[in-house]
């Protein structure tokens, strides 16, 4: 099994989710962000008051799949995340040792 | 199985002869229950006939152990406490079992005691047991302080009847009598935070039927406070109703979850509704779910005003928000203000009871509104009974929609909104607010029905206005002084009280089912049509801000379009403000700050953004195509203009080809089909100008000057120079001009000296006066050489000016915008250093954000746009003007 974290412009988030169910995954967790990468912050005036915008908003996805879904769920999150320009996210892969239902005790992929 | 020594050959309903045979005789007369419950739908019935069923199973048990040790006969009193205690035990409830135990029998009760409880919990008895002695029951612990309210609730099972006598005629009346007090605080603070975690409210979309409020929690506090007074009692009929009602569906709850669970979710309210659980009448036929949840709310409406009234009653505050402001009420008012309580005075000055006259009681809920007080239930009472009379004498018109305004703008407003929606003035006033009546709409974010979200929106935009703290957030602070420098706040309150009505009807788009409802009480209000246009924008518009929201706000493209849809800063600040609150409105936890701040920023940038494209965006009434904003489609509101003007199509759409769109955008088709007529009367007088005077408008002593004329040099800087003379203050103007050098020039401002609204007559004075100066038939030195200057208050902000050209946003004209401290004056001083230099003003717009004026100008030099060395020129000449008139 191997887990999935994406970080994405919020903007793309519903394209995302809609990309995944379509691969066949369905379960996802969101989390609302802040941050920056290689896209640093930039500064916004408003009424000759500067506002220094120095992380900026993103959605962090975390998915959990078996090891033959990885590259599907990869494929499906760069394809509908990617518009080419510096800030569009980064997606991490690492290995699950066990998974685990709380409501039946299940086991394994089973239980993803 | 442990106590199963003996049968005590009892003639009761079960017998323990063993404990398999314990547990077999206690789940087939359950099965009895439920059955007679299925077929009766009597929820009390079944809890009061488990109730039994227990007290009979305890007392075999126990007289087993008396048999098997005849001293437990002396010093034990087996007793039920809780909703045991009250013989009301839903199926799957907890068993409350207390033993009052005397120091004596302590030690040789302790281990019958124990096997008593286990074999309770071998026959599938959820047992919370508790051992006492007499005295240890006399005070109210107030670290357990349950223990001591389960105790009101004392019954005796069996046992040492002396003990029991002791227990309840010493111990438990001298916890009654000592410590009523220190019980009913203790129940005022436990159903606060009760209260509290959900929200303050029972109108949840799956509400807990026993700890919201509303709830059966709720009727046995009000139980408990009834009997502390010393007047237990059955309650109203209207109570009685509501107890049976949440009695049956809790008992289907119990049975459906198999568990004590009462959250009636969405499945089981589809289930309750289908099997019309807890509805009287010999009907059977189905109902729906929403209609079903309308009975419970009704019913839990009940429950709620019953204890407030007996939470009053006994001196308790058991709302968490129910903070009151001390105010007196005027001496007519026609109600008094006292210790936190709103009373109709017996008669209005006519004679006539306060309870019929609308303007009596609307004013008593302006101030409910205003400081948070309640209705005293008598004046409930009355004010519910004369609903039909309210009806009958209620004019509406400006007056009605000022005396809304006035409970809409209180602080409270929220308090007086439930209590006219409960007591069914809402409806007199709004009748479209029905529709959204305790409404049920399904969706996995929403918390509370239609209604309520409503309320809570209104709560949230108060709660802005709130001071937010020295550590709040750059968004926050920004929020509040927004709310709080509104013009017209009314307008924004009126539009979340009717965003959501449109949910009633069955629509695909409740945003425009919505406005089209407001529409009528808009036309009822006789509200004018700046205002109602602004209220109805903001209606159709309402979702389009979470939308732009879900785009990358940092895009240009995402603001640009976005502009497209609010078109002035009146209507983006009223827009972000709403957004606030309705996402707030959501849930607890709807508004995160990431989300909050993500709406300062596309409210920011937007801003920012919105002046630059008028110039360019330009109305073609012959080709038209395309949306425009505020739901109409360019087509479909061009139309509407053309279908006003009969038989002057061509010459109306002449008239419309080429003003920017924002004219179309922020005008109703009314207004300019006004317009268009004023043009049509050049020839009697080339200088068309429309005056509404602000003191016929309800919160808001803003009036309003238009000027329709033919473009010449000077106009916008005459009419600026005017208004100052005559002392008033811009607040917000535009100034727009078609393809055929029409112009459109709206001004709406303030009043400084009231003149206008003192003296009736000088209002065609200054009409007068206004049109001869930009005709040029009088002077304006003349004019301002008698202008009155008031005493300036110092700013609460100082405002540094600001000037700033833009070659860029415009193919043809120059952008200047100029912010600078908002005082009277301002305007004519710019617009004259403008014209001055020569230069035309293509477009305006005036706006005013608290202390800051913001001034947007497209001005061309000779038809083309300024030079370099002209904008540095003018930016000098505008610093000295601006300076100037600041002194």
């Amino acid at each position: 099994m191997q887990k999935i974290e994406a970080v994405i412009q919020p903007s793309k988030l519903d394209a995302v989710k809609d990309a995944l169910v379509e691969a066949g995954i369905s379960g996802i967790t969101i989390f609302e962000a802040r941050g920056h990468g290689r896209q640093k912050g930039h500064t916004e005036f408003y009424r000759g008051r500067e506002y220094a915008v120095d992380l900026l908003p993103k959605i962090k996805l975390e998915l959990v799949v078996t090891d033959e879904m990885k590259e599907k769920a990869i494929d499906a999150i760069i394809g509908a995340a990617r518009t080419g320009r510096i800030g569009d996210g980064k997606i991490f892969v690492s290995k699950i040792d066990e998974a685990i239902r709380i409501r039946n005790d299940e086991r394994g992929e089973i239980a993803l | 199985m442990t106590s199963s020594n003996g049968d005590d050959g009892g003639d009761g309903g079960v017998n323990p002869t063993s404990g398999a045979t314990a547990r077999g005789e206690y789940e087939r007369r359950m099965v009895e229950i439920r059955r007679g419950f299925e077929l009766s739908g009597d929820g009390l019935r079944a809890a009061t006939a488990r109730a039994a069923l227990v007290d009979d199973l305890v007392m075999r048990f126990w007289n087993q152990e008396v048999k098997a040790d005849p001293e437990l006969a002396v010093g034990v009193a087996v007793t039920a406490i809780g909703g045991f205690g009250r013989a009301h035990l839903f199926p799957y409830s907890d068993v409350d079992l207390f033993f009052c135990v005397e120091k004596s029998s302590e030690k040789l009760a302790k281990e019958s005691i124990r096997r008593v409880s286990q074999s309770l919990w071998d026959c599938g008895l959820q047992v919370s047991l508790t051992t006492r002695l007499p005295g240890e029951c006399e005070r109210l612990d107030p670290v357990n302080p349950e223990f001591g309210l389960a105790l009101l609730d004392l019954r005796k099972i069996g046992g040492d009847e002396a003990v029991f006598a002791k227990l309840r005629d010493k111990s438990v009346a001298r916890l009654r009598s000592k410590d009523a007090k220190a019980i009913g605080v203790a129940l005022a603070e436990l159903t606060r935070e009760r209260h509290a975690k959900y929200g303050d409210t029972l109108f949840h979309l799956e509400p807990n039927i026993k700890d919201c409020p509303g709830g059966l929690r709720d009727a046995n506090v009000c139980h408990w406070l009834k009997g502390l007074r010393g007047e237990p009692g059955a309650g109203s009929e209207g109570f009685a109703e509501a107890i049976a009602f949440l009695a049956a569906v809790r008992c289907f709850l119990h049975y459906r979850h198999e568990r004590d669970d009462n959250a009636l979710d969405w499945q089981a309210q589809d289930a309750a509704a289908q099997r019309r659980i807890g509805l009287t009448g010999t009907s059977q036929d189905r109902v729906d779910a929403a209609y079903w949840m309308r009975a419970y709310f009704r019913h839990a409406r009940v429950v709620e005003r019953c204890l407030l009234r007996e939470a009053a009653g006994a001196g308790l505050k058991v709302e968490s928000k129910s903070v009151v402001r001390r105010v007196r009420a005027p001496e007519r008012a026609g109600f008094l203000l006292r210790d936190g309580l709103l009373e109709l005075k017996p008669t209005s000055a006519s004679g006539v009871d306060a309870a019929h006259e609308p303007e009596i009681v609307l004013a008593a809920f302006a101030a409910v509104a205003e400081t948070g007080a309640r209705l005293s239930y008598a004046s409930e009472e009355r004010i519910a009974n004369a609903i039909p009379v309210l009806s009958a004498n209620l004019e509406e018109g400006p007056g009605l929609w000022r005396q809304l305004s006035a409970i809409l703008r209180g602080e409270r407003a929220g308090v007086a909104l439930r209590a006219m929606h409960t007591l069914g003035v809402l409806d007199v006033i709004v009748p479209e607010f029905h529709g959204i009546d305790a409404l049920v709409i399904r969706d996995a974010y929403h918390r509370y029905t239609v209604d309520e979200h409503t309320f809570v929106l209104i709560d949230t935009l108060h709660g802005l206005a709130a001071d937010p703290g020295t550590d709040a957030p750059d968004w926050r602070v920004k929020f509040g002084s927004m709310i709080r420098e509104l013009q017209n706040p009314g307008l924004l309150y009126l539009a979340a009280l009717m965003h959501d009505t449109g949910k009633g009807r069955a629509t695909e788009h409740h945003a425009v089912e919505s406005a089209r409802m407001a529409q009528s009480v808009l036309d009822r209000l006789d509200m004018d049509a700046y205002d109602a246009g602004l209220v109805m924008r903001l209606i159709e518009t309402h979702l389009e801000m979470s939308a732009a929201l879900r785009r990358d706000i940092f895009d240009a493209e995402t603001v640009r379009a976005f502009v497209g849809k609010v078109q002035t800063h009146e209507s983006l600040r009223m827009l972000t403000l709403f957004t606030y609150a309705d996402v707030a409105a959501v849930n607890p936890d709807a508004l995160t700050p990431w989300k909050a701040e993500n709406l300062w920023r596309l409210w920011m940038a937007t801003a920012n953004q919105l002046d630059r494209n008028v110039d360019e965006e330009r109305v073609h009434a012959r080709v038209s195509g395309g949306a425009i904003g505020g739901g109409w489609r360019k087509d479909e509101k061009i139309a509407r203009v053309l279908a006003l003007v009969d038989g002057k199509q061509a010459e109306a759409e002449h008239f419309l080809e080429g003003f920017p769109e924002r004219y179309v955008r922020t005008r109703s088709p009314e207004t300019m089909r006004q317009h268009f007529e004023m043009t049509q009367h050049f020839a009697e007088e080339p200088f068309q100008v429309a005056f509404q005077h602000g003191a016929k408008q309800a919160g808001s002593t803003m009036s309003e000057i238009t000027l329709v004329t033919q473009d010449r040099p000077r106009l916008f800087a005459g009419m600026a120079a005017a208004l100052a003379a005559w002392g008033m203050n811009v607040v917000t103007a535009d100034a727009f001009a078609n393809e055929a050098g029409v112009v459109v020039d709206s001004f709406r401002f303030t009043d400084t000296f009231r003149t206008l609204e003192l003296n009736e007559s000088e209002r065609e004075r200054f009409v007068s006066s206004v049109r001869d100066l930009v005709a040029g038939r009088s002077s304006v030195e003349k004019l301002l050489s008698g202008r009155r200057r008031g005493k300036r208050k110092p700013p609460r902000m100082v405002v540094e000016t600001k000037i700033e050209f833009d070659g860029t946003a415009s193919s043809h004209s120059t952008l200047l915008q100029v912010i600078a401290q908002d005082i009277p004056g301002l305007l004519r001083a710019i617009s004259a250093t403008v014209s001055g230099k020569g230069y035309n003003v293509e477009v305006a717009l005036v706006d005013t954000e608290g202390e800051t004026a913001i001034d947007v100008f497209y001005l061309t030099s000779d038809g083309e746009r300024l030079s370099g060395e002209q904008e540095r020129d003018l930016g000098e000449a505008l610093l000295s003007a601006i300076e100037e008139n600041s002194q």
